[in-house]
């Protein structure tokens, strides 16, 4: 274990973080054939409020709206990405009190300054509860509705995306606190001293500022990221407060940790300010055959045409002839195939489960929902997964990926979570107001009044 | 049966003049937080108004130093008002040159979605220098360009509206169908501003697609109004002014095959109440008072195009110093109806400030609710608006002063609904539901 992650695991202050991931009805290509789903929660927001209600029951720090500005074929056969996630959590903060929550938005295919002040609003609306998945945008469908014919490669997407991060940082940035006076007696209603603009000029953008919104109740909204790629985590390093991503094994997320964390320390921040969450399905039963039974029905009500190792050949992008399903993957299927499109951090960490974990791929399936770790069982089995790779240091907790939301995750939070609070691993309360409380993260200071983090809001957002 | 009045209110910050936020018990920081936005929505829905409005640009457009500006972006705003009502309509300006369009096309069908058909999107061009420097430009791109791309990005947007097809979702379990793929159509949309893709991945909404609002004096403004404008906002100082804009309007709308009735005209109405006359005259004089002067000197300069030191309080404007509307740099709109009201009257630059109040340049009615009512159904039954877009002086005072005391007049009269008879931002306005149209000559179903 590498000193960083290990100085964070001895931390006395140090607990379990949980995000949930909610898109359609679930993580599951069939999850909307499910009984008890309604096929039309896609569109209605009384289903995303529904949902969060429940994670906030488990003290979730947040929920995670993956998005994907494009019509996926796939809604052929079930849910794909639909209502905008910046609204989506909008109407989920108006439904909620405590739990954050964190849309995703791409840096290819935005404005800076546009982004910039939706993500505040919600943060505003959401009273300091918002955070940002910033993604870069491989899917050349989606640039096409936003008349970009050709992405540039993984580098100039970082180097865009990197580019973005700085200016919304610094268009976050623009009120200091007390620059609203709103002083009816002076006629004075702001201290232009105390408003910046950033008047940033770089390679991708250029913009003036100010922003139009002031200062969040927590500082800034928390910058999430998910990319693994080398790009990837170079960029995390350097700006992501939480990491998103997916870790199938343990000696692999102990690596890609270790690493995170080293680079973040070499970028000159703190290692220990980076919360790691990987996805998790779990599916949960009373006995652990239960659980794989459960797991096992699902996966058999998918379509035939994306029956399980069909849809793990298209996922790794070799014929699924290739693949025989009672030996372990060939080393040569596990490089990155030519032309594949995809998140490439995804590739690797099954590429690197596979070939350490030597499974055959019928077992690996077991493992494996669309790029994330599987884990069925008993709630103790489940706890004991996500303490053992908790305590190694390899993670900071799980973004939960429920199966079937409507199912799945409440079972986690009744029956997974008091294994948890028993074990004295995780709260029992929620710590704070904001998205940063339940992380367990400082209020950065204002990089226009560098004298001293300040803690106070400059608005009583309602 | 006479003319049904319809209502907005335009939820300008703290209100509609340059000193609205210094008014006696008003919070200054109000339009800072959601919950001024949510209130008064609530209060609008409980009055059965057609729709709140919500006008916006994409910086910082007022002078900070001396009032609230446009601040938490509009769609956040609405969709937390739709959370938090189930009637009223949401209108949201967002601008055509600093948008792509697929972005604004999923956001106001999430909007009407999550509404429940309840959406509205006020199109503007957004001038200024200022807004186009946080946008990568050094200058704003000038008018008849801005209304190029409006025009393109309109029909791009609608097209976009009419990706799904009804019936496109299935939701079959047992037959293993969730969307109706060949029902899902790409825009495949080529112009000369843009291009775009499609499909888009929202389904169409309860009321067909979200209304279209527009607002614009210029030739080129009312080009688009009447193309494209199911709801046509306005500013207009006078009976003739508004019967000149609006006859124009709906005649150019007719000439372009649409129907127009289902275009309606609703004027800017700023509203300052008082229980008697005298008491509103007072009120309307301590707002005045109020506007901080060196604001409203600044702002003035800036909309006309003349230096600060080119205004003096107890002069005309200085008329031959003024430049072109087009060269103005500021909103064509703001400049006509100023330099008009100036012209028509004579007015000092002290007088015409009293005037426009630090306000929008929109009409003021000062009064008591029976003179307001009075006034409003005199503009309606005389065929120049088919309702208005309220402005109130001070809010959220100011807007109560007009649900408790004008509304109930102009229901003793019969020309407001007593309550909601339709569920949608289309059935509220009596506009029709528009046919589904499929997108683009080239559109294609979505590749399975």
């Amino acid at each position: 274990m590498s000193t960083a992650s290990g100085s964070a695991a001895g931390s006395g202050s140090r607990t379990l973080h949980f995000l949930v991931n909610v898109g359609g009805a679930g993580y599951h290509p069939a999850a909307w054939r499910e009984p008890g789903a309604e096929p039309a929660g896609f569109v209605d927001p009384a289903h995303f409020v529904r949902v969060a209600r429940v994670a906030e029951r488990g003290l979730f720090d947040a929920v995670l709206l993956p998005d994907i500005p494009v019509q996926q074929p796939g809604i052929a056969r079930g849910p794909a990405a639909t209502l905008e996630p910046t609204l989506v959590s909008t109407v989920i903060a108006a439904g909620t009190e405590r739990i954050g929550v964190i849309p995703t938005a791409s840096t290819s295919l935005n404005h800076p300054y546009n982004l910039a002040r939706r993500i505040l609003s919600l943060d505003h609306a959401s009273g300091g509860r918002a955070g940002w998945n910033a993604v870069t945008t491989f899917h050349p469908g989606a640039a096409r509705n936003f008349g970009v014919e050709d992405l540039p490669e993984r580098p100039e997407r970082y180097r865009r995306a990197a580019e973005f991060v700085r200016v919304t940082t610094a268009l976050w940035d623009s009120w200091e606190e007390g620059a609203l006076l709103g002083d009816q007696e002076g006629a004075r209603f702001a201290d232009a001293a105390k408003v910046h603009a950033p008047g940033h000029r770089g390679e991708f953008f250029a913009v003036r500022g100010p922003l139009n919104v002031v200062r969040s109740p927590q500082g800034r909204p928390v910058l999430v990221q998910a990319g693994a790629s080398g790009p990837g985590v170079a960029f995390a390093a350097a700006h992501a407060e939480v990491v998103y991503g997916s870790q199938l094994g343990l000696p692999g997320a102990l690596r890609f940790t270790a690493e995170l964390r080293r680079a973040a320390g070499e970028a000159g921040r703190d290692p220990s300010a980076i919360r790691v969450v990987p996805g998790l399905v779990p599916v949960v039963g009373s006995t652990e055959e239960e659980a794989r039974r459960r797991f096992d029905a699902l996966e058999a009500r998918r379509h035939p045409d994306d029956e399980p190792l069909r849809a793990f050949a298209a996922w790794l992008g070799i014929p699924v002839e290739d693949i025989d399903p009672d030996a372990p993957l060939r080393p040569d299927q596990l490089r990155l195939p030519a032309g594949r499109i995809g998140p490439e951090g995804f590739f690797a960490s099954l590429a690197a489960h596979a070939a350490e974990s030597g499974l055959p791929v019928r077992e690996l399936l077991a493992q494996f929902l669309g790029g994330h770790r599987v884990v069925a069982g008993t709630p103790e089995q489940i706890a004991d997964h996500i303490e053992t790779w908790w305590r190694r240091g390899a993670v900071d907790g799980f973004t939960i990926v429920p199966p079937v939301l409507h199912h799945d995750l409440p079972a986690f939070v009744e029956h997974v979570v008091p294994v948890l609070q028993k074990r004295g691993l995780y709260r029992t309360e929620y710590p704070g107001l904001t998205l940063r409380a339940n992380l367990g993260l400082q209020i950065p200071p204002n990089t226009f009044a560098p004298a001293g983090p300040d803690g106070t809001r400059p608005l009583e957002a309602s | 049966m006479s003319r049904q009045v319809h209502l907005n209110v335009n939820i300008l910050n703290a209100g509609v003049f340059g000193g609205s936020w210094r008014f006696p018990d008003t919070d200054p920081l109000a339009s800072f937080t959601l919950g001024h936005y949510v209130d008064i929505a609530r209060k609008a829905e409980a009055a059965a108004f057609d729709a709140v409005f919500l006008a916006d640009g994409p910086g910082v457009r007022e002078d900070l130093r001396y009032r609230p500006f446009n601040n938490l972006e509009p769609t956040v705003v609405l969709t937390a008002i739709a959370a938090a009502t189930s009637r009223i309509g949401l209108i949201g300006t967002l601008s055509s040159t600093f948008n792509d369009p697929y972005d604004v096309a999923r956001r106001l069908a999430t909007l009407d979605v999550i509404s429940g058909g309840r959406a509205g999107w006020n199109v503007v061009t957004t001038a200024g220098a200022d807004v186009a420097a946080n946008f990568g430009l050094d200058d704003e791109v000038e008018h008849a360009a801005r209304y190029r791309r409006a025009a393109e990005f309109v029909q791009v947007v609608r097209a976009l509206w009419n990706s799904w097809e009804p019936g496109a979702f299935v939701g079959d379990v047992e037959r293993h169908v969730f969307a109706d793929a060949d029902r899902i159509h790409a825009a495949e949309h080529r112009g000369e501003h843009l291009s775009v893709a499609g499909p888009l991945n929202v389904p169409r909404s309860p009321q067909g697609e979200p209304v279209v609002v527009q607002a614009g004096a210029s030739s080129d403004g009312r080009a688009l109004a009447a193309a494209v404008g199911e709801v046509i906002f306005t500013a207009a100082q006078t009976i003739p002014d508004a019967r000149e804009y609006y006859v124009d309007v709906k005649s150019r709308a007719a000439l372009l095959g649409r129907d127009p009735e289902q275009v309606v005209v609703l004027p800017g109405l700023s509203t300052v109440i008082g229980a008697t006359e005298a008491e509103a005259r007072e009120r309307r004089k301590l707002l005045a008072e109020l506007v901080p002067p060196e604001y409203a000197l600044n702002r003035l300069a800036g909309q006309l195009g003349v230096g600060r030191e080119d205004l003096d309080l107890d002069r005309e404007l200085p008329w031959r110093l003024l430049p072109e509307p087009d060269a103005s740099g500021g909103s064509q709109t703001f400049y006509k109806v100023a330099t008009d009201l100036a012209r028509r009257e004579r007015l000092t630059v002290r007088q015409l400030l009293f005037r426009l109040g630090g306000g929008a340049g929109h009409r003021i009615a000062t009064g008591t609710p029976e003179q307001v009512a009075d006034t409003i159904l005199e503009w309606v039954d005389a065929g120049v608006a088919d309702g208005f877009n309220l402005m109130p002086d001070v809010l959220p005072e100011g807007f109560d002063a007009f649900v408790d005391h004008v509304v109930p007049e102009l229901r003793r009269r019969g020309r407001f609904r007593t309550g909601y008879t339709a569920t949608t931002l289309r059935g509220h306005l009596g506009l029709d539901e528009p046919q589904w149209q499929r997108p683009g000559a080239r559109a294609e179903a979505v590749a399975r």
